[in-house]
């Protein structure tokens, strides 16, 4: 879809395009793709959506930081790994409360897309 | 010498994406229906929608389907086709395909089953090489493996040599001898390697091309051998020996070069009874050219050539299948101007060009004078993990090649791909670059320049500000809703499968 936008005092014409959860952009020469959503939380994910014990790479990248180690307990929402792609960074969150079972990455580490970087044991409510 | 023409009336094309789109063109310039021989996903492409009639000839695994003889043959027999083109890649090269086809009673629309195994066989290519007299990479792979011999073994061929293990591979045991100083123990080292690592302390010498240019000759075989060459083509700007950038003609040859070069490749061609398109590829290293191998089938990179002589080898290749090209007594081909040709691969350049598959949204290529885009496939297809990453070519024709760069700049910025990476930002970076521009690249232009990649690039606060516009009005802009590309495309079922947040570094 062409778009033709004033920013600021400039003229900016080019193609964007929504395709699955990233938008992306031929502007000035260039393309590039970014998250539709910035939003944190399971906010635009569907409803009853299973949470995982699981932490999956969205993207190709590099592992810029590892917040816990294995064994450390996380809550859910806490960001546990920082990934960098493209000049931008991405704050990866556990979805769940437990502990880290599993680290699969390291500081530095270039990853591929859906490699699983950390898998948590999910602390089960005491319902008795 | 007498031939008769035989009527093509209907090809099978045994290949897939951008090229079997190619092939499927030159068939419909000639009045000519097509078969394509596909895969199950391959539904979904650009050739698939092109042909006359499809066969499907089993599925993704290429192992189950486009490297199948007999499954193509049949295919090729059951639609009614009487000529079957193998494109590259997959049975291109395969002289027991070419040799199925024959005996199934169609024509093969490239060189003879004899040929390409010939001339595919690398030990017999050398030797048929010897004996024409064409030069060949210095080496030794005798039987003699006292050092001192060695040693005077890679005194004869000249420093830098390159010592490998004869039973090994993948760069064990192999080591760089740079001077007669280091020569024996660097020997002895590689031949203790070789024992340990593959049971056998043999060693092979080859002299080490360390500043080699890639130059290949196209040649072409007519209807009654007679085979003339249609200049050259340079290629060595490559990665993990995977060309990238190719163009036509070398800016790296002399009229003397290119006058011995080109007489050696129609000699071997000539020895081997060639037919139809192939390519006699060259390292040319200090003046001096040694012959690498020979490819016996059209090539990825054939449209340079194209593009400055303005021939058309397919077309060509099914004339000749019909007996019907005939070189001219007086050469007709004289190119002009220059051509340059990028592989576009989808693959991410800012994360170690990891492959990048997914739903292919907005495609666009700037057409113009002096500007083709091949490629397989459209706005709705998928670009799948089964498959070679390179899902198109741009090629870009201009009257020289400083213009000719320019313009390949131009022509790339200007190109869009939405729902897949693509690497187009490092051939732009590729193309800029002072050694490419002074045509002084080598075959380690890449791993000397670009080994690590390209620097993440930075989002401008205009760039960030449209983001943001973009996503506070995003139901405009969703594939597939009023966006004109048309609501039968699904968008990906794929989904982000976690939770997370994005912020712009500063």
């Amino acid at each position: 879809m062409r778009f033709q936008w004033l920013i600021g005092t400039k003229e900016c014409a080019g193609e964007a395009q929504i395709i699955g959860d990233q938008i992306w952009f031929h502007f000035e020469g260039r393309t590039f793709s970014v998250p539709l959503t910035k939003e944190r939380v399971s906010k635009g994910r569907g409803a009853g959506a299973a949470q995982s014990d699981r932490i999956k790479s969205p993207m190709p990248g590099k592992i810029t930081k590892v917040l816990k180690k294995q064994g450390e307990a996380v809550t859910a929402g806490d960001t546990v790994l920082i990934m960098e792609a493209m000049k931008m960074e991405y704050s990866l969150k556990s979805e769940v409360t437990g502990l880290v079972s599993d680290v699969g990455c390291h500081i530095g580490d270039q990853v591929a897309l859906g490699q699983i970087l950390m898998k948590f044991e999910v602390k089960t409510e005491n319902i008795s | 010498m007498k031939v008769t023409s035989k009527k093509i009336r209907r090809v099978a094309v045994a290949n897939r994406g951008e090229v079997a789109v190619r092939i499927i063109r030159a068939c419909e310039d000639l009045g000519i229906e097509t078969v394509l021989l596909h895969s199950e996903p391959d539904v979904q492409s650009r050739a698939y929608r092109m042909a006359t009639k499809k066969v499907c000839i089993g599925p993704a695994s290429t192992a189950e389907s486009y490297l199948q003889i007999q499954k193509n043959v049949d295919g090729a027999r059951a639609a009614g086709a009487d000529a079957v083109h193998p494109g590259f890649g997959f049975l291109s090269e395969n002289y027991e395909f070419a040799q199925a086809v024959i005996d199934a009673g169609l024509i093969f629309l490239g060189p003879s089953p004899e040929a390409i195994r010939r001339l595919g066989d690398k030990v017999e290519c050398k030797r048929l090489a010897e004996q024409l007299g064409i030069p060949l990479v210095p080496g030794y792979q005798g039987e003699n493996q006292d050092v001192t011999h060695l040693v005077n073994q890679a005194k004869l061929m000249g420093y830098p040599v390159i010592v490998k293990a004869a039973a090994g591979g993948g760069g064990r045991g192999m080591k760089i001898l740079r001077s007669p100083d280091e020569a024996k123990e660097l020997i002895e080292s590689a031949q203790r390697e070789a024992l340990s690592a593959f049971g056998s302390s043999k060693v092979f010498l080859e002299k080490y091309l360390d500043r080699a240019k890639h130059i290949e000759f196209q040649i072409f075989g007519d209807s009654t051998g007679k085979v003339q060459h249609l200049f050259d083509r340079e290629c060595s700007v490559q990665r993990r020996h995977q060309k990238i950038i190719e163009e036509a003609t070398s800016p790296s040859l002399t009229s003397e070069l290119r006058e011995a070069m080109g007489q050696a490749a129609v000699a071997i061609a000539e020895a081997a009874g060639y037919k139809s398109a192939g390519t006699v590829e060259f390292l040319l290293q200090d003046g001096k050219y040694y012959l690498l191998e020979v490819n016996t089938r059209l090539q990825v990179e054939h449209p340079v050539t194209e593009m400055v002589l303005s021939a058309d080898l397919v077309k060509m290749q099914i004339l000749t299948g019909q007996n019907e090209f005939i070189h001219s007594s007086n050469s007709v081909f004289s190119p002009r101007g220059h051509a340059i040709e990028c592989r576009l691969y989808a693959e991410d350049p800012f994360a170690g060009g990891v492959p990048s598959t997914g739903l292919l949204g907005h495609v666009h290529f700037p057409e113009g004078p002096g500007r083709r885009f091949e490629y397989g496939f459209e706005a709705g297809d998928s670009i799948t993990s089964y498959y070679d990453p390179m899902i198109a070519k741009v090629i870009v024709w201009d009257v020289d090649r400083p213009s000719c760069i320019r313009k390949t700049v131009q022509v790339l910025k200007d190109s869009t791909i939405f729902g897949v990476k693509t690497n187009i930002p490092y051939l732009i970076e590729i193309l800029s670059h002072r050694e490419f521009v002074e045509h002084t690249m080598t075959t380690r232009f890449i791993e000397t320049h670009f080994a690590n990649g390209l620097k993440p690039i930075e989002i401008s606060s205009t760039e960030a500000a449209l983001i943001e516009k973009v996503r506070t009005n995003p139901v405009r802009f969703r594939l597939g809703e009023s966006n004109g590309v048309g609501s039968s495309i699904t968008p990906s079922p794929l989904k982000s499968p976690f939770v997370g947040e994005w912020r712009v570094l500063q």
